[in-house]
């Protein structure tokens, strides 16, 4: 009898629970090894790539127009901030300087995407905790940012708001007022989500969940709310102000908060929501006039722009996103390295994760938000191994430029 | 042979039940989330589909328990749902047969925790233990409120029984003593955990451990599963109204019918039931862990029941 | 023999009437995959016709497949349409999925998805609204349960 309980005992100290690379938590695949004992968990094994789509080498294929779209479906929730990098760093070895009304209205759908980002963010921890109530509350909000990006750009998700030197579309009054009105209501939405994430169930899951103190956030290299819910006053808007975020630096202050578990990373996104909104109706208030882009074809911009070499950062969502672009001066690309947030914050969630329990993978992994289409960049070919072993398939050809 | 006619005949009954009140709460659900949520008759869709489909088997698990599992738990819930419904309608008494409707319920949910720990998947078995850590945080508040309403009639543990003896005192268990009002309250506050909705759905969190005891299971087997907790959250819900609301001026009194008609009138009032213990917890909270979720429950129910035992025997 | 055709017809009318979602993300950007959650949030609200996200293939009719199919997820899409009990549907949500744009020509990319498993109705859009994608559904749904 003693040993039969022993045995199981033992058994089940040593389970490893699989989490990934599909599940219901994650929209994304990414696989977790985590050595449970008990409801604890002991060790995790992180292990990416699964999503790995080779754009860096696939840009080098294309382009500079065509590779404006590939590095927009890098990540379908911050496609904007990726053009913005991108653009930014063209628009450095090109010396183009856009007008600053494209300057004011790439910052406006750059907030808004900040906007739209963290209110589904919210929905996924709700959801990651059991609270499909204010899941469905948050998306609901979220849709009124989504039709704002309709009628601004013509699409839900991919606005292809940037071009060199300048953006797509223009805004006009009316268009002003209608954001301007949204505003007031996502404010609302959100001044209510605040308080029910302020309500004691929520609050008991989230609080003392996934610690990260300030040294080592810094240690790690964390970024974006991560770093800042550890209290890391680290953000790229006020440190390297791009577009037109140097005139508005007065208009937001950065969010932090010293307690390092999911609870302040919650906060700092939801009072994040607010500083956002403030911001954009600042710029709906200053919005300057002039064209919003230069008057020649994209191709005429593209081929201007020389050889030359530029790093650009911008402050995702989730955080500061990185490119390293090198041009050809023929139109195309040398090389691009994109280093984006989720690929900072991700090396943190080991130290989270150890010592919690299993019911907070879910939101513990959530709550560094992370995106690991942006992440995964490497797939591993081992040709000794069977299986993956034909070599790999030399599909890549030359598009036309 | 009258009750055993009668128990037959509810056996389909609690079977349509059943399905309708996981209809309603759906809709109900969705109605308070603001959407338009799935037509009412959207669970016997599913029920049928999974009826059609194939039935799967992991390799890694022991076939014989895995397939019996989920037919003995719904059989045992449903069982646990007529049982109530065929004594109301026959008028007749069993001795001791609630003792029996809540060991059926715990059987069903025992068993379709041992199904699922016998698919060899790590998530059954960490839903295995999480339901196990759960089952004794409800069953002892939630058996100990049964104990007042046995010592206020009679002392006995006969379904009909109780529910009879309120119709003696002219009115129901809830209203009657402080004892029974207070068992009444550890009742209605164990059922989200008996019936595991969201905040103590922590055995099978979606999120966390993929369904947990439900993960392998799919075809006419998930169907059985799920029937098996449908017909639990009935059962708790109808023995909820029946054991502690039967107000007799509302339910009985229809003379031409006799116990169907009240039978009827009890079921058209369950849902209510099902709404306040089921619906609204599962809408505006959030999922507990485990050890919140025990906490919880070896605090307010059981502090509830226990305060309805003490009282009782004192006589109140 | 009556009988099993009307049994037969309540089977079909019952797996249209319910269709389970299982979604598999095969290197998509994230846009379809929020966009399938969308519809299933309050404004388009896919339970009404029965569809329900569900955690486990095993559990599951529908499979939505978003992303031009990676060399990684290759293995796992084929494993997760094989745990699917009979009678299942695929769904391939997004332009990626249907045809492998804009990642043709990568080395790392396996799509499209209808050169491996078969395809039963394509939602194309880059992201498709989520009206597209609850459109895709019953359509599949329809043409392959009844």
């Amino acid at each position: 009898m003693t040993g039969e309980t022993r045995e199981l005992e033992y058994d089940y100290s040593r389970l490893v629970v699989p989490f990934g690379p599909v599940h219901p938590a994650l929209k994304e695949p990414v696989h977790f090894k985590v050595f449970v004992k008990k409801e604890e968990v002991v060790d995790v094994g992180l292990r990416l790539g699964h999503v790995h789509r080779g754009i860096e080498a696939l840009a080098e294929t294309r382009n500079l127009v065509q590779a404006m779209y590939l590095v927009e479906r890098v990540c379908g929730i911050c496609s904007h901030s990726h053009t913005t990098c991108f653009v930014g760093a063209l628009e450095e070895i090109g010396r183009i300087q856009p007008s600053e009304r494209a300057l004011y209205l790439r910052t406006l759908v750059f907030e808004l995407e900040r906007l739209h980002s963290h209110l589904l963010w919210l929905g996924i921890m709700a959801y990651e905790i059991g609270f499909d109530t204010l899941f469905m509350f948050a998306f609901n909000t979220r849709e009124a940012v989504l039709d704002l990006f309709e009628e601004i750009t013509g699409n839900r998700v991919h606005h292809s708001m940037n071009v060199i030197g300048g953006v797509r579309w223009d805004l006009d009054g009316r268009m002003v007022e209608k954001v301007g009105r949204s505003m007031s209501k996502v404010r609302e939405a959100a001044q209510r989500i605040r308080e029910i994430f302020q309500d004691k169930t929520v609050e008991e899951r989230l609080s003392g969940v996934g610690l990260l103190d300030r040294g080592a956030a810094q240690e790690l290299c964390t970024v974006g709310p991560t770093a800042r819910g550890s209290g890391l006053k680290t953000d790229v808007r006020k440190e390297d102000p791009y577009a037109a975020y140097g005139a508005l630096e007065g208009s937001f202050s950065i969010v932090t908060r010293t307690e390092g578990d999911a609870y302040a990373r919650t906060e700092v996104r939801i009072f994040e929501i607010f500083e956002t909104i403030n911001m954009i109706n600042e710029i709906l208030a200053r919005l300057p006039g002039g064209s919003i882009r230069p008057g020649e074809t994209i191709i005429r911009s593209m081929n201007r722009v020389p050889q030359g070499e530029a790093v650009s950062r911008v402050e995702a969502p989730r955080g500061e996103l990185l490119y390293y672009v090198r041009t050809d001066g023929k139109g195309g690309l040398r090389r691009l390295k994109v280093r984006t947030p989720t690929l900072a914050n991700i090396v943190g969630l080991r130290q989270m994760l150890i010592g919690g329990e299993v019911a907070d993978i879910p939101v513990v992994v959530a709550s560094i938000d992370p995106c690991l289409s942006c992440t995964n960049r490497i797939t591993v070919i081992d040709l000794d191994k069977g299986g993956a072993g034909e070599p790999l398939r030399r599909r890549r050809r030359k598009w036309p430029h | 042979m009258a009750a055993l006619a009668a128990l037959l005949a509810s056996l389909p009954a609690a079977v349509f039940l059943s399905l309708l009140f996981e209809g309603i709460d759906r809709k109900l659900h969705a109605r308070m989330q603001g959407r338009i949520g799935p037509p009412v008759t959207q669970p016997f869709y599913d029920f049928a589909k999974l009826l059609n489909k194939e039935s799967v088997f992991p390799s890694s698990s022991s076939k014989a328990i895995f397939a019996s599992a989920p037919v003995i738990a719904a059989a045992s819930s449903i069982l646990a749902g007529a049982i109530p419904l065929a004594s109301l309608v026959a008028g007749t008494s069993v001795v001791g047969d609630l003792i029996l409707i809540l060991y059926l319920l715990t059987m069903s949910s025992i068993m379709v925790m041992i199904g699922g720990s016998s698919s060899g998947n790590p998530y059954g078995a960490i839903g295995f233990s999480r339901k196990m850590v759960m089952l004794i945080g409800y069953e002892v508040p939630l058996l100990a409120s049964i104990l007042p309403l046995s010592l206020k009639s009679q002392h006995s543990f006969s379904y009909h029984g109780i529910v009879q003896s309120q119709v003696g005192m002219g009115t129901c268990f809830a209203f009657a003593y402080p004892s029974s009002a207070f068992a009444a309250a550890a009742f209605l506050a164990c059922i989200p955990a008996a019936a595991g909705v969201v905040p103590f759905d922590v055995p099978e969190a979606k999120t966390e451990i993929v369904h947990g005891y439900l993960v392998e299971y799919g075809g006419p087997h998930l169907a059985l599963a799920r029937l098996a907790k449908d017909a639990a959250s009935f059962a708790l819900s109808f023995l909820a109204l029946t054991l502690f609301f039967y107000h007799p001026p509302l339910f009985e009194g229809h003379a031409s019918l006799g116990g169907l008609a009240s039978a009827i009138l009890c079921v058209a009032f369950a849902p209510a039931m099902m709404f306040l213990t089921v619906t609204v917890p599962r809408t505006v909270f959030a999922r507990l862990k485990v050890g919140q979720a025990f906490k919880f429950c070896w605090s307010l129910p059981l502090t509830l029941s226990a305060l309805s035992v003490v009282l009782s025997a004192a006589g109140f | 023999m009556r009988q099993e055709g009307s049994a037969v017809r309540i089977g079909a009318r019952s797996r249209i009437k319910s269709p389970w979602l299982f979604h598999l993300n095969t290197g998509s950007c994230n846009g379809c995959d929020i966009e399938i959650v969308a519809s299933l949030a309050p404004r388009y609200d896919a339970e009404r016709l029965g569809c329900v996200l569900v955690g486990s293939p095993r559990h599951a009719d529908v499979i939505l497949v978003t992303g031009p199919v990676t060399r990684q997820m290759l293995p796992r899409v084929i494993r997760v349409y094989e745990q699917l009990p009979e009678p299942k549907s695929l769904v391939a949500v997004g332009t990626c999925a249907a045809s492998g744009a804009p990642f043709i020509g990568s080395g790392v990319i396996e799509g499209p998805l209808d050169g491996i498993i078969p395809v039963d109705a394509y939602v194309l859009g880059c992201p498709p609204r989520p009206e597209a994608i609850v459109r895709g559904i019953v359509t599949a749904v329809r043409r392959r349960f009844s």
